[in-house]
């Protein structure tokens, strides 16, 4: 009782403000800084391309805060995206298939391996981790097998490369790429579902305490399978993307993708333990990760320096997160 | 009626059978079928390298179990077993200026290792970071210290000077191959340390109740730290044999190598969810993972077949150890 008493007082609210603030704060200093270092940085163009660079992130980032929210996860993420993106080239190229088609049938692949994860966790009682570690071997081996280890090419499939580096003209924003309206239309749709639905309830619900949830009627299988598959699909959505902009399906693609999406949405407030945390902030964690990086490149920061520079602002940042949590007594 | 003659009376239970040797029936099965298979399987030289590639999982799959016996998680073995080797080859290869002789190449490795378990142990005991957060973020920082600190190039010209290192890759004696030996002493002491040492108890203790271990005054922090730094260390001295064998320190080694531990320990039989788990049960998962690899191997089937296939076997083999329970 007194548990739930206090998730409601202000020192929650305030605490969980400071905390989504200090994302933002971290983020507005690295764009001074990188603003201060490099003339380019504040271009449009290049704030632009921030954007573009992590619109498949942002995409996979989504599904994998829904995993989280209900304290699961799914590290099949980038095997998924990578197969996504290789069988939807290869219906077009190989096997004649029309663009709409390939794009669903893809999708529908997507969100199949992600019910397959859920059905593992669900039924078959494997810890989340393990069920999508499996699967993330298993997706990478069948983009391998489908692929021979080769890339597909999409030179001349404009209908599809349009989705990586088309631009359409908007009033106000101008030229705006389109894999970054995709992006930002995933992140308004599952925040909407998230916070004004009763299907969004039950997430946080159950990433609360299943049990409890259960026994407050929520259909707790159902939610889970849904949120598994949404995943799935959403690292399908994000791997298109990603071939889109590359012109090539690559047997290779997004290795590691899902760590890079659990540190987005952890940096942005969504806990691994479930029900804390909402896209908005995951989403603003992916950004933290892509305006580090590309500032770094404009700073010619060598490669191997960045990994060490974002690893430790990873920890750096969660440290922040955890010491103020424990400041608020939450 | 006594326990006892209650036990006399039961007939033979197939469940409780399955339940105590289902893991190493599961090796012995996979061990025939693949004999069968190839003829090549079944012999002294195959088999000997089975154990010598899976030695090296296998020491760092002792320091992951008791990661995964506290609850915790260390997905920075990988990138430590990197690091930790391409520092103790760079002072080895040039030991007439540093002075390091290959035993002090090997103690600076475990000693790299075990620091960055400590900062692992740090992050998650004190600043109370997730495990998979403090590990990750070590994974990507250690990953590109071992690229900066090479500068991306493997390490080599140790041949003359790093006897020592390469004795523990690649020697035998007796005809054992010493990683081999290596391994099994490491898994000799894990065995008396967790079933016969108060300390090794307290870790199950931890893992079933963390809570409770505290409230009954265990040293639950020390014991924290004393896993993390174990599993640094470990994933180190692996990295030494590694490059024992390779002959060079390669700023790459054990990418993805946090993973086949993970696989390897919960094959055998750890859960998540702490304090289960034994020694016997990870060797017997190092090695189940290791014949297959080999399996596939010998009957030449394409590497992409072989993720999927140990994708496969890690989702059964833990769905029929459920549906044993």
């Amino acid at each position: 009782m007194t548990s739930h008493v206090r998730d409601l007082s202000w020192q929650v609210v305030v605490g969980g403000l400071l905390r989504r603030g200090i994302v933002l704060i971290v983020l507005a200093g690295l764009m001074t800084y990188f603003a201060s270092q490099s003339d380019r940085f504040f271009q449009s163009r290049n704030l632009v391309n921030i954007l573009e660079q992590n619109a498949a992130l942002m995409i996979v980032t989504v599904g994998m805060t829904l995993t989280m929210l209900i304290a699961g996860i799914d590290l099949s993420v980038g095997s998924v995206a990578a197969l996504a993106g290789a069988i939807s080239a290869g219906l077009i190229v190989n096997n004649g298939f029309s663009f709409e088609v390939s794009v669903v049938v893809t999708l529908a692949l997507g969100f199949a391996i992600g019910l397959l994860n859920g059905g593992l966790i669900i039924w078959g009682k494997l810890p989340p981790f393990i069920a999508t570690l499996a699967m993330l071997g298993i997706g990478r081996g069948l983009t391998l097998l489908y692929t021979e280890g080769r890339p597909i090419s999409l030179n001349g499939v404009d209908q599809y490369t349009f989705y990586g580096r088309g631009d359409v003209t908007l009033p106000v924003f101008g030229e705006t790429p389109v894999s970054v309206l995709v992006a930002l239309a995933i992140v308004m749709i599952v925040s909407v579902i998230l916070s004004a639905t009763r299907f969004g309830l039950h997430i946080y619900a159950i990433g609360g305490s299943e049990e409890t949830a259960r026994l407050a009627g929520v259909p707790v299988t159902r939610v889970k399978m849904i949120v598994y598959g949404s995943s799935g699909l959403l690292a399908a959505l994000g791997g298109m993307l990603l071939t889109a902009r590359l012109f090539s399906a690559q047997p290779q693609a997004a290795v590691g993708m899902e760590l890079d999406a659990i540190a987005a949405a952890v940096l942005g407030g969504v806990s691994l333990f479930g029900g804390v945390g909402n896209v908005i902030g995951a989403v603003t964690g992916g950004l933290l990760i892509g305006v580090l990086s590309n500032g770094m490149n404009l700073l010619r920061l060598a490669s191997f320096l960045q990994q060490m520079i974002q690893g430790t602002v990873l920890v750096v940042a969660v440290a922040i997160d955890m010491i103020i949590k424990r400041i608020e007594g939450v | 009626m006594t326990a006892q003659a209650v036990e006399e009376k039961r007939p033979f239970d197939w469940r409780t059978f399955f339940q105590s040797y289902g893991l190493l029936l599961s090796l012995l099965l996979l061990c025939g079928i693949i004999s069968l298979a190839s003829d090549r399987f079944l012999t002294v030289d195959n088999l000997r390298n089975v154990l010598r590639q899976a030695s090296i999982n296998g020491i760092i799959s002792i320091g992951m179990m008791m990661v995964i016996l506290i609850r915790g998680l260390d997905l920075s073995v990988g990138s430590v077993l990197a690091f930790a080797t391409v520092v103790a080859a760079d002072l080895l290869s040039r030991g007439d200026v540093t002075g390091v002789t290959p035993l002090g190449a090997i103690g600076i490795a475990v000693f790299v290792g075990g620091a960055a378990g400590m900062i692992n142990g740090v992050l998650v005991t004190w600043i109370k970071i997730p495990p998979f957060i403090a590990t990750l973020g070590m994974m990507t920082f250690a990953r590109g210290a071992a690229l900066q600190y090479t500068n991306g190039q493997p390490i080599t010209g140790m041949a003359e000077l790093g006897a020592g290192v390469r004795f523990l890759g690649s020697a035998e004696l007796n005809g054992i191959p010493v990683p081999i030996l290596a391994a099994g002493i490491l898994y000799i002491l894990a065995y008396v340390l967790l079933n016969h040492v108060p300390f090794g108890r307290y870790i199950y203790a931890m893992g079933n109740n963390e809570e409770a271990a505290y409230l009954s005054g265990l040293p639950v922090k020390r014991i924290k730290m004393f896993v993390y730094i174990v599993s640094g260390a470990l994933a180190a001295f692996a990295g030494i044999i590694l490059m024992g064998r390779l002959n060079s320190a390669q700023p790459t080694a054990g990418a993805l190598s946090e993973f086949d531990a993970i696989a390897a320990v919960v094959v055998g039989g750890t859960s998540f969810s702490g304090g289960e788990g034994t020694v016997s049960g990870t060797l017997i998962g190092v090695l189940i993972i290791a014949v297959l690899n080999n399996g596939l191997n010998l009957l030449e089937i394409p590497s992409f077949y072989q993720d999927i296939a140990s994708g496969v076997v890690i989702a059964l083999a833990l769905l029929l150890y459920r549906a044993i329970r």
